[in-house]
C-alpha cells in the first residue's frame, strides 16, 4: 500500500487570477523582504477578492529556524485568517505550512508535525503556495524544512496535512528570477526528478512525473537562461520543477540530497548548487542498482546535450549552465573543509536521503564520494 | 535458527546489534530505551514485547516477555502486528513506509528520534541479519 498526494494545480499565464475566485475574507501572506520589494506581492494582492483583509508577513529569512518561523504566530492568531498564502522560495512556503498548522492546532508541538500524528487541520483555514523560483517543489510537497538554531542541522517536518490545497504556477512570478537563482533552483529540480526516479520508494506516479519534469526542464532551461523573459521557456521550466517536486514528494530523495544538505549546512552555499555538485558522482555510485532507469532518463535529454551515460549528460548540461561538479570551483576554505570532514560525513549519514537512496552506503562510501568531488 | 518471537531471537538480535559497527557509530550519542511490540493477528495469538536499553551505540540490557508489566516502561514503543514484523524482518516492508501506512506505530518524542535516522535504519537492518524461524 502506498499513496499519491498532490495539491490542486493552477498553472500557466494569468493563473494568479484564480485567487479572485476564492471566498476568503482574511488572508495572511507569508513571504520575504526581497519578494516584497520586487513587487511580486503587489501582483498577488491585485488578484485577491476586493473585500478581503490582508496581513503581509514579509520578514521570513532564508533557511529559517523555528524562532523566525514563529515570530508572528500571535499576529496571525489575532488576525484569524481563513487563508494562508506562502509566496516565495522554499523558506516562505515552508513557513506558511508551519504557521498554518500551528494556527489550526495551537495545542500541538511543532515536532508533532509528522506523518505519524493525525492533525485534523483545515477547521479554520486553507493553504495556497505560490512559488517565485522554479525548483524547491515545496508548493507540491508535504514537508517543511526547518533549521536548528546554532546547529548545522536541518529538520524535515512532514505531514500529508500540510500539503497546500492549491499550488499556483504563474510564469509571471519567475520572469525576473536572476540567472544564478534560475541555475540553482533548476539544478535542484533536476536533482529531485533524478533522485525520485531511482529512490527506493519510487512508484509509477512518481516515475511518470519525473520523466516529464526532466523533459520539460532539459529542453527549456538553456533558453530560459539566455532569454529570461521568454514566457514559454520559463513556464515549461516552472511546470517541470513543480512536477519534479510532486515526484519526490511521493517517492523521496536520495544520496545527492543527503550530501548536499550536509555540505550546504557547513559552507552556507545555496541548496541547489550543493545537491547538483554531488549528483554526477552519486549517479555513478548508484549505477550498480539503477543503470536501466538512469539509461531511460538519459534518453529524455535533447540530442545536443545527451552523452553516452546520464552522469556525463548531467555534467555536460551543468557545465553549459555554470553549475559546478567539483568543489574546486566553489572557493571553499580548505582548512574548514578538512577540519569539518567528520561532521560533513556524520550529517550526511543522518540525512533522510540516505534511507531511500537505491544503494545502501556506509561511512566509508560517503567519505569516498566527498573525496572524489573534492578532487582528491 | 532463532524462533521469532521468543527469547532466543531476542538474544541473537541483541548479539547482532552489538556486533553491528554501523549501528555503534550511528547511535554513539543515543541514550534511551525502546520496546518492540508484536501484536497478535490471525497467525500469532499472543502479544510479545522486547525491551531494549540502548546507550551510546550499545544495547546494555534487554528483556523479552509476553507480559508488559514485567518490563520497564520505555521512552519509545514500536508496535506492529506479527505478520508485519515477519515482513519487516524479511525486508518486505520498509520500516518508515510501514509507519506511514499504519502497519506499524511509533510512540515517543519525535524530535529525538528524527536525529537518529541512520541508527533507526541499522536497528531494522540488524533484525534481518538474525537467522530467523517464524514461530507461528
Amino acid at each position: 500500500m502506498w499513496f499519491f498526494r498532490s495539491p490542486d494545480i493552477v498553472f500557466g499565464e494569468d493563473s494568479l487570477s484564480f485567487l479572485n475566485t476564492l471566498d476568503s475574507k482574511n488572508i495572511a501572506i507569508i513571504t520575504d523582504k526581497n519578494i516584497l520589494n520586487s513587487g511580486l506581492i503587489t501582483k498577488v494582492e491585485k488578484n485577491l477578492p476586493v473585500d478581503s483583509k490582508i496581513l503581509v508577513i514579509s520578514d521570513i529569512l532564508p533557511e529559517p529556524d523555528y524562532d523566525n518561523m514563529l515570530l508572528h504566530l500571535n499576529d496571525i492568531k489575532n488576525f484569524e485568517p481563513d487563508l494562508f498564502i506562502g509566496v516565495g522560495g522554499g523558506s516562505s512556503m515552508d513557513t506558511a505550512k508551519i504557521l498554518f498548522a500551528l494556527y489550526e492546532r495551537p495545542d500541538i508541538n511543532i515536532y508533532d508535525i509528522t506523518p505519524l500524528v493525525k492533525l485534523n487541520l483545515r477547521k479554520k483555514s486553507h493553504l495556497i503556495a505560490i512559488p517565485t523560483t522554479s525548483g524547491t517543489g515545496s508548493e507540491c510537497s508535504w514537508a517543511a524544512v526547518v533549521s536548528e538554531k546554532n546547529e548545522y542541522r536541518k529538520n524535515e517536518l512532514a505531514s500529508p496535512e500540510i500539503l497546500p490545497d492549491y499550488a499556483i504556477l504563474d510564469p509571471e512570478m519567475v520572469l525576473s528570477l536572476p540567472r544564478e537563482q534560475t541555475v540553482n533552483t533548476s539544478v535542484d529540480a533536476m536533482t529531485h526528478a533524478i533522485e525520485s526516479y531511482v529512490a527506493k520508494w519510487a512508484n509509477p506516479y512518481s516515475d511518470a512525473l519525473a520523466e516529464k519534469a526532466l523533459e520539460l526542464i532539459s529542453n527549456n532551461i538553456l533558453n530560459a537562461l539566455s532569454n529570461p523573459k521568454n514566457v514559454e521557456s520559463r513556464n515549461n521550466v516552472h511546470i517541470g520543477a513543480s512536477m519534479a517536486g510532486m515526484s519526490f514528494s511521493n517517492s523521496q530523495i536520495g544520496l545527492a540530497h543527503a550530501l548536499g544538505h550536509s555540505f550546504g549546512a557547513v559552507f552556507k552555499i545555496a541548496h541547489g548548487k550543493t545537491v547538483g555538485l554531488f549528483l554526477p558522482e552519486v549517479i555513478r555510485y548508484n549505477y550498480k542498482s539503477s543503470r536501466t532507469k538512469y539509461d531511460k532518463l538519459n534518453n529524455i535529454f535533447p540530442d545536443n546535450i545527451r552523452k553516452e551515460s546520464l552522469d556525463l549528460t548531467i555534467e555536460n548540461l551543468f557545465k553549459k549552465m555554470g553549475q559546478p561538479v567539483k568543489m574546486g570551483t566553489l572557493n571553499i576554505n580548505e582548512n574548514v573543509y578538512h577540519k569539518n570532514f567528520d561532521l560533513l560525513v556524520e550529517l550526511a549519514e543522518n540525512s533522510t536521503g540516505i534511507i531511500t537512496n537505491p544503494e545502501d552506503i556506509d561511512r566509508k562510501g560517503i567519505e569516498t564520494i566527498f573525496n572524489k568531488v573534492h578532487g582528491d | 535458527m532463532a524462533i521469532f518471537p521468543g527469547p532466543e531471537w531476542a538474544d541473537e538480535y541483541v548479539k547482532a546489534l552489538n556486533g553491528n559497527s554501523e549501528y555503534k557509530d550511528a547511535g554513539k550519542t543515543w541514550e534511551g530505551d525502546i520496546t518492540f511490540v508484536v501484536q497478535p493477528d490471525e497467525k500469532y495469538s499472543k502479544t510479545w514485547y522486547l525491551y531494549l536499553d540502548l546507550y551510546h551505540g550499545e544495547c546494555r540490557s534487554y528483556k523479552a516477555s509476553d507480559k508488559e508489566t514485567e518490563l520497564k516502561k520505555s521512552e519509545f514503543k514500536y508496535t506492529g502486528k506479527y505478520s508485519n514484523w515477519v515482513k519487516l524482518i524479511n525486508r518486505e516492508i520498509d520500516p518508515i513506509q510501514g509507519l506511514m501506512t499504519g502497519k506499524f506505530k511509533l510512540d515517543g518524542p519525535m524530535m529525538k528520534i528524527m536525529r537518529y535516522t541512520k541508527a533507526a535504519k541499522e536497528m531494522v537492518n540488524t533484525a534481518s541479519l538474525v537467522k530467523t524461524e517464524f514461530g507461528a
